[in-house]
């Protein structure tokens, strides 16, 4: 499934560039994640808690950097995540775009998110939904954390 | 799949269990949903609570001011069969009738599918749009909360993790209220709706003196339609009128695509079903 944020940060567009390349830093920012260590070049090892009513999700998977070109702004995320107790995956791509505008920068985040096994039981507009859910609560704590730098 | 199973008898040792074993249990009444979310592995407790022999938790009955009293553990197919349902609210015995199959109703309990806070249900919008709420209880004590308050997500209530729904309490009725429940079955007889309206409405000298509109399954809890309720009150209800209020529902509902139907066709049935639900209250 996909998913498309865009969000506005009152700062220049190097000083975002620099908290969403901060993998540990921006991952605060991802509500449910419990720690995210690096684990070789651009490579990074973290958990994400997730609850969906009654079923509670525990995510174990890496992080990597698979592109970057800091002169056009564009940065590619790859996850790889599964849930051990349920019997589960997730793996996203994550595609950033950074441009100016004015002072400020407008980030357009576009996920491409898929679920597998017993996760998929859930139903997938349920977990589209709470995936919009968590990258918008990204996208504004992201904003937050440019500004508070 | 192993837990261990525990049957108390009141509700003071359920809640004792439930503290004592915290995050590690689950309780289960009908277990219409708790068992599918065990077989799929999508919830592991290692104490599954059941609430059946409770007999605090079980009937239904009308209560002295009266309105009515159902049990949390009461079934679905007991609510539909009982005639103090009947005589509070036909339209509410159509919510319960309209769950799924017998097989289901003889099962679910109607606290259970409160606590299990799927949108799709057919009693709580009903309940909701006649003002019902549900009495919890915790250590902490007792509480009541408006069943439209009770979910606040797909499959996500306000209940803490220590909390036991114990009844649902439907007041009284006002003199000349009228109700209605119409799901929307566009594939088979006991599916989910791909929309349903639960609507009650009270005329005085030819006007709307009160209207409650609540839709399920087009949204991540039951939904208030305020702004329909709102263009009714005072109104002489006119089948234009009702037309106008039913087409605000639109945007006031917020569906997901799927198997059922775009979003936007379950928003243009939102709109249709809510003008039917409102015309059969003032055709009656």
């Amino acid at each position: 499934m996909k998913l498309a944020q865009t969000v506005t940060v009152k700062a220049p567009r190097d000083k975002v560039w620099g908290i969403v390349l901060d993998v540990p830093a921006a991952a605060r920012c991802v509500p449910g994640v419990a720690s995210v260590r690096p684990a070789g070049s651009d490579r990074y090892q973290g958990t994400l808690a997730v609850q969906i009513g009654p079923v509670r999700l525990v995510l174990d998977g890496d992080i990597a950097i698979t592109a970057r070109d800091e002169k056009a702004g564009t940065a590619s995320f790859r996850a790889d995540a599964k849930d051990s107790r349920v019997g589960g995956a997730i793996k996203a791509t994550v595609d950033l775009a950074l441009a100016d505008r004015s002072g400020a920068t407008d980030i357009k985040i576009a996920t491409d998110l898929q679920v597998l096994g017993r996760l998929g039981e859930f139903g997938q507009p349920v977990i589209k939904r709470k995936a919009d859910q968590m990258m918008g609560d990204f996208a504004e704590c992201l904003a937050r954390a440019v500004a508070g730098r | 799949m192993t837990y261990d199973y525990h049957e108390p008898r009141e509700v003071a040792e359920a809640l004792h269990l439930l503290v004592k074993h915290g995050e590690d249990a689950h309780l289960i009444a009908g277990g219409t949903a708790t068992v599918l979310l065990l077989r799929q592995g999508l919830i592991r407790p290692g104490h599954v609570i059941s609430l059946r022999a409770i007999g605090a938790l079980s009937g239904i009955g009308r209560a002295p001011d009266g309105g009515l009293r159902i049990g949390a553990t009461a079934t679905h197919r007991q609510a539909e069969r009982s005639a103090d349902v009947r005589a509070l609210s036909p339209a509410l015995t159509n919510a319960f009738a309209s769950v799924a199959t017998v097989r289901i109703r003889n099962q679910a309990t109607v606290g259970g599918s409160l606590a299990h806070a799927d949108p799709a249900q057919d009693p709580p919008p009903m309940l909701a749009a006649l003002g019902a709420a549900v009495t919890i209880v915790s250590p902490r004590g007792a509480r009541s909360i408006a069943v439209e308050d009770l979910a606040v997500d797909h499959f996500t209530t306000t209940l803490a993790g220590d909390e036991i729904i114990t009844e649902v309490i439907v007041p009284p009725l006002a003199p000349g209220t009228r109700a209605t429940y119409v799901k929307f079955l566009p594939r088979t007889a006991d599916d989910y709706a791909t929309v349903s309206v639960a609507a009650a409405m009270r005329l005085a000298d030819g006007a709307v003196a009160d209207a409650r509109i609540v839709l399920g399954a087009v949204g991540p809890t039951p939904i208030r339609a305020r702004a329909a309720e709102a263009a009714l009150a005072g109104a002489k209800p006119s089948r234009e009128r009702l037309a106008q209020a039913a087409a605000l529902v639109r945007d006031e509902v917020d569906p997901l695509d799927d198997l059922r139907g775009s979003a936007e066709y379950k928003r243009e049935m939102a709109r249709v079903w809510t003008e039917r639900a409102l015309l059969a209250l003032v055709e009656a």
